[in-house]
């Protein structure tokens, strides 16, 4: 079998590209949008494409002569929403008709009732715009590719993290300057999948039977705390665990005035008028937007202070989970079984960020 | 500059071969600014490309356009400035050479040392001049290290470690940087030449060292070189298209230490050993010699305008040409040593099955 995997420069596609290529079972095509995402892909003697995930005709001539593709293309909200049905329309087009996409729990929120499985309804009244984008992007997944008669199987990962995960780097930037920190004590669970797993999971929607092509959550085996989490990245860059601060004050994450109109400038209906705005007129708005965001300025009588914490609204709702996601379905229907433990993928994740900073 | 900027001398002109990103992001300011002082002028722009011509014709509407250098009409002693792909660097030079024409390459400056060699014989036999576009010489952090190096104002240098390199960002047109038949070597044989001549340049050849990097039939993105000296110093070379590195040299002397950024061209960190802080600043011309007050040493821009500016000057017989042929060829050198030494450079998140593949593809020539 022939696989193109669409976002082949991420780190997804990149170790779903080396899995599938050093394996040597299955021929691999990676695909990136430009010719400079090709410096990982290109470590390989392999069959690299150019295609554009936001446009069908590039798409379909990037797939030709592969048998099922994989899409781990990111992008911003409305590329998220838009790429499904591209996709399935160049899959089509292409003569493929096996599509996995890489879709994530978050569909959920990041803290889920207790209970939530893959039948339990979504809703896009969610705090962060990506889950409400993740959502409106499965449903045009399943809806294209039944319209084209593909078997479209969406993955619904949680915490992925693996090489080149920023669920590692972005710990051990905030470990290392003293920013990370737990809430509740870590006690929450972070629904963690090391990227292994991941791709095993893939595997699995590849060559299942086509009549289960559906939505599936998949995790690791274990249930993991975020204190095991970031114990485990702490203990492994020489900081004493016990010393992650607790987060002793939640912010407000309501947005201000500039970043409402920032989301809203951002929209294709003033994207489609901002021409026709005199330039003056844009800068003196821009330069307003910077000053309003820019940090009040220090005098020399300030002593300097310790970084406080880097708080996201993102991660203060995932702290707060108390719901492991099963994989009960994927395990029935998919046969998966992560053949990964958390702590070895945790030690491969921090062998990687040695590697990565030239330690090894 | 050189003196030639203010002497009554006609411009020299100026071929330029290859229009692409590295001619309109470095050339073209460089051009534009040594033709405002009189240097040179652009005589023809050379590429096969009418639509990357074009960009560098806008800026210089006073050029010929030309497909190739075998067309172009530039007169016996003009300057050819070669920024194409390394694989038709040899090529073009040969031409040039034939033609009367000087040289100046960009790095690499050829595919390989065969080619080099072949380069540089051309020119002595054409008594033209062949320069290599190693712009980071001109840097005056990299020349105040050389003085340290030679006069060991720090004392002898003990270690060093160096990181540079990042997710690959080089606005490419084509994707001919990845493939293995156009371009034979990856990082290293991309940012790795810059960082090997001054390590050349700075230390002198390595009494041994070993080298590793991921390349698994294609070309490599990360790539690690060990080096070891004569006189016990030690160091290490990170490059990387993968993943940000620190972008630092780091070198450890007997009485203290050196920080420089990567491309910081007038800026150093000096830490004295014994002192109670590191001293972190700019590179100014002594006050001894500037009473007027304190100037700036040039900028990363500034060093690479100052590169082509020594080469006219070298035509004029006012200067030397301070990259000749022979030193661009030193760093080639040593990258193809590197390539025939090369071990597989363990990526430790493989299974071992994969490990095992990895290790017979990185083993296939």
């Amino acid at each position: 079998m022939k696989i193109a995997i669409i976002g082949a420069n991420g780190f997804i596609g990149t170790r779903l590209v080396e899995h599938f290529h050093l394996g040597g079972l299955n021929e691999v095509a990676p695909i990136v949008r430009r010719p400079v995402s090709l410096a990982l892909p290109a470590r390989f003697a392999i069959d690299w494409r150019i295609g554009d995930a936001l446009d069908a005709n590039s798409l379909a001539q990037a797939l030709a002569g592969c048998d099922a593709i994989v899409h781990a293309a990111i992008g911003d909200p409305r590329q998220i929403e838009a790429m499904p049905a591209i996709l399935a329309e160049a899959a089509a087009r292409a003569g493929i008709k096996r599509v996995v996409y890489l879709s994530t729990a978050s569909v959920h929120g990041q803290s889920p009732e207790p209970g939530t499985n893959e039948s339990s309804p979504l809703h896009t009244g969610h705090a962060l715009e990506y889950n409400d984008a993740k959502i409106r992007a499965e449903r045009s997944f399943h809806t294209a590719c039944q319209r084209h008669g593909l078997a479209g199987f969406a993955l619904r990962p949680g915490v992925v993290f693996g090489p080149r995960s920023r669920w590692i780097t972005d710990l051990a930037t905030d470990l290392r300057s003293g920013r990370a920190w737990l809430l509740d004590e870590g006690r929450g669970i972070c629904n963690s999948i090391y990227v292994d797993n991941l791709v095993a999971a893939v595997e699995a929607a590849l060559t299942a039977d086509a009549k289960h092509a559906g939505a599936y959550l998949v995790g690791d085996e274990e249930t993991v705390t975020w204190r095991e989490f970031y114990g485990g990245v702490a203990t492994a860059l020489g900081i004493d665990p016990a010393t992650i601060p607790p987060l002793k004050n939640i912010p407000d994450f309501t947005p201000g005035t500039a970043a409402r109109l920032q989301s809203l400038a951002a929209t294709p209906a003033v994207q489609s008028v901002l021409p026709l705005v005199p330039g003056i007129a844009k800068r003196t708005v821009k330069n307003l937007l910077v000053a309003a965001q820019r940090p009040p300025a220090v005098d020399a009588w300030t002593l300097p202070a310790a970084p406080g914490p880097r708080v996201t609204q993102e991660l203060v709702l995932l702290q707060q989970c108390r719901v492991k996601l099963p994989h009960t379905k994927a395990a029935q229907a998919l046969n998966y079984r992560a053949p990964v433990t958390f702590a070895t993928g945790l030690a491969r994740s921090l062998a990687w960020l040695a590697f990565a900073e030239g330690r090894a | 500059m050189s003196s030639s900027s203010a002497n009554a001398a006609p411009p020299i002109p100026v071929v330029l071969v290859g229009c692409g990103a590295v001619s309109q992001l470095f050339y073209l300011p460089t051009l534009r600014a040594l033709r405002a002082r009189g240097e040179l002028a652009v005589h023809t722009l050379v590429d096969p490309s009418t639509a990357a011509r074009g960009v560098l014709a806008s800026a210089f509407p006073e050029a010929r356009g030309c497909d190739a250098l075998v067309n172009c009409d530039a007169p016996a002693g003009s300057l050819v400035i070669i920024a194409t792909p390394p694989r038709f660097h040899a090529a073009q030079t040969l031409e040039a050479f034939s033609r009367g024409w000087h040289v100046l390459c960009e790095k690499p400056m050829a595919s390989d040392t065969a080619e080099c060699e072949r380069m540089i014989a051309a020119a002595r036999d054409a008594q033209r001049l062949l320069a290599v576009g190693l712009y980071k010489r001109f840097f005056p952090s990299s020349v105040y290290l050389k003085t340290i190096f030679d006069q060991g104002q720090l004392g002898a240098l003990k270690r060093f470690t160096i990181a540079e390199g990042g997710p690959f960002r080089w606005p490419a047109a084509t994707p001919s940087f990845f493939n293995k038949a156009q371009t034979p070597g990856g990082v290293l044989l991309d940012i790795g030449v810059h960082v090997l001549d001054l390590l050349l340049w700075w230390l002198g050849e390595p009494a041994r060292f070993t080298y590793r990097d991921d390349a698994m039939g294609g070309l490599e993105t990360n790539s690690v070189v060990d080096l070891h000296y004569a006189n016990g110093a030690q160091g290490r070379v990170h490059l990387s298209r993968d993943w940000a590195t620190a972008n630092e040299y780091h070198f450890h002397f007997e009485r203290g230490s050196v920080r420089w950024k990567t491309n910081d061209a007038n800026g150093l960190t000096v830490e004295l050993a014994g002192t109670p802080s590191a001293l972190r600043g700019q590179l100014i011309t002594p006050p001894s010699s500037s009473p007027a007050g304190d100037v700036l040493q040039p900028t990363n821009p500034q060093s690479f305008i100052l590169q082509l500016s020594n080469v006219l000057g070298a035509i004029r017989g006012t200067d030397t040409v301070r990259v000749p042929g022979e030193e661009g060829l030193r760093s080639l050198r040593l990258i193809e040593s590197c390539y025939r030494q090369r071990q597989w450079l363990e990526q430790p998140w493989f299974t071992e099955a994969e490990a095992q593949r990895a290790r017979q593809l990185a083993a296939q020539p």
